[in-house]
């Protein structure tokens, strides 16, 4: 494995895994930089529905295909976690925990989300001892006894439901009304039914109970203020998500005031060549299909973008000839006029110079590269450096001037 | 380098009757916390070879074993010394935490 890869992955949920697929498609050095299981959040699922093309299949499973398939392409896996990065220069900058260091020209920002917690009193002391995020994992230490769930979201429904099989009773303390569920029909139909499901309606937890185990829970009616305690040996917290983006909070990359990376509709952040996809960007619906296509659009974006950088560098940066770098404005008359004026000259002139022509509005990361703001400018290069530039139009004459 | 799988009888061998100072962790195939955990304890065992033991149950086939400790959850890393429970850490934690432990274990 070389340190330095055309694209770096981080995390390997369905929407890294999609984009290492694409990436080493189309033959770029990939590497995805995963800390924990191959597959992400989908890992922990037991029965994926609406995945298309499979009918039914477990979250492992669907996971473990989505690997193959990227490693079929030539992609390598780094089990490691990112602690740090700079993302100030074309080249970015990777720092694992265990302080190895990897470069990338483009990144894929996969890193997913995680349970959110309720910091509530007792949560942090008696997790592992009652309190628990996963039902896969722990349901079944729950054999005969009484177990409370947090939350009513898909999630806490059918995490409860699964375990009911398991334990004597399930509460799920609800926030809303009676009879409403933030979950899917389907689901909340399915709960209502259940005779080992009990619902406490406009309430939540405000507090774990217990020495060394969970022995209760204290309960808020948000109606009516009051108190009460449940007996339990179990609590399930389900209450929702939140990115896994704190290691990003200096790079410059810009998130909403939770933590959710802000991208446009190629997936590109703020900075060029960084791009965000799945659970830790803002988004409508966060399912495996769609982390899928965020995966792939990243890619491909990610791609083209490598594309323009190593052919600026083999064309512009190491030209024998002095190059004119004309950042232009595709959508203006005068802005193609001049472009047209300059190359004639050129020719007319014998062609001292070499003219690589840059639409301002699709070529951000080279506007943002030479701070340029209006078009047209004219950047003079020799051997990559800047010599002098020129803003707004100019006439022939004064051109002919300047350069010849 | 991987941990040694203990089964019922291998426990009390080298809990018990070695008594040597050691970790235990609990953990089960399809957990995705136990699968962040264990690769960090994989790493901190050579460092400790010699002085303290890493081992490693799947409460799904020594289930006698969490119940004897009464777990509720997984992954659990469980301190013993001197044939003598000595605590336990749950859930996702880190190395620090660990070293941490295990320099209190060997300290007592």
């Amino acid at each position: 494995m070389s340190n330095i890869n055309d694209l770096i992955i981080i995390g390997a949920g369905p929407a890294g895994l999609s984009a290492a697929i694409y990436g080493g498609r189309a033959k770029l050095k990939t590497l995805v930089i995963n800390k924990g299981s191959i597959g992400g959040l989908v890992d922990t699922t037991r029965e994926i529905v609406n995945y298309p093309g499979y009918i039914q299949i477990s979250g492992p499973d669907l996971m473990k295909d989505f690997e193959n398939h990227a490693k079929s392409f030539g992609v390598e896996f780094l089990k490691g976690e990112v602690v740090n990065v700079d993302f100030s220069r074309e080249n970015k900058i990777f720092i694992t925990k265990k302080g190895e260091e990897f470069i990338a020209k483009a990144v894929i920002i996969a890193s997913g989300s995680e349970p959110r917690q309720l910091n509530i009193p007792g949560e942090k002391r008696l997790r592992g001892s009652g309190v628990a995020y996963c039902a896969t994992c722990d349901a079944e230490f729950f054999e005969g006894e009484d177990v409370v769930v947090i939350g009513s979201g898909d999630q806490a429904i059918e995490e409860g439901m699964y375990i009911t099989k398991f334990a004597k009773k399930v509460t799920v303390i609800v926030l809303h009304d009676e009879g409403i569920l933030d979950c899917n029909k389907v689901s909340a139909e399915k709960a209502f039914k259940n005779e080992k499901m009990e619902f406490v309606w406009n309430s939540t937890v405000v507090e774990v109970l217990g020495d060394e185990n969970v022995d209760g829970v204290r309960i808020k009616n948000l109606k009516t203020g009051t108190l009460s305690e449940l007996k339990c040996q179990g609590v399930f917290f389900f209450v929702g998500m939140v990115p896994s983006t704190g290691y990003l909070k200096d790079s410059g990359i810009k998130m909403n005031e939770k933590g959710y990376i802000l991208v446009n509709d190629q997936m590109e952040t703020n900075i060029p060549g960084v791009y965000a996809v799945g659970d830790n960007r803002v988004k409508y619906l966060r399912q495996v299909v769609t982390a899928a296509s965020d995966g792939a659009i990243a890619a491909v974006a990610a791609e083209r973008y490598i594309e323009e950088i190593n052919s600026f560098n083999s064309s512009v940066l190491q030209s024998d000839k002095k190059v004119l770098l004309l950042f232009f404005n595709a959508y203006l008359t005068e802005s193609l006029e001049f472009s047209s004026l300059l190359e004639k000259l050129n020719g007319e002139k014998g062609n001292d110079y070499k003219i690589f022509k840059v639409d301002l509005a699709s070529k951000k990361f080279l506007a943002e590269k030479y701070a340029v703001k209006t078009a047209p400018t004219v950047v003079v290069l020799d051997q990559g450096k800047e010599m002098m530039r020129f803003e707004g139009l100019t006439e022939k004459e004064k051109l002919e001037a300047r350069f010849y | 380098m991987s941990l040694q799988q203990l089964d019922t009888n291998l426990f009390e061998e080298i809990i018990y009757d070695n008594a040597e100072p050691c970790l235990v962790i609990f953990s089960r195939k399809n957990c995705h916390v136990c699968k962040e955990v264990l690769p960090m304890l994989e790493e901190l065992k050579p460092r400790y070879e010699g002085k303290f033991g890493f081992y490693y149950v799947d409460v799904e086939e020594s289930k006698n074993l969490f119940e004897r400790f009464s777990l509720k959850g997984v992954p659990q890393i469980l301190f013993f010394n001197h044939g003598m429970y000595k605590g336990k850490v749950a859930g996702k934690v880190d190395e620090d935490q660990v070293e941490e432990k295990i320099a209190e274990v060997l300290g007592a």
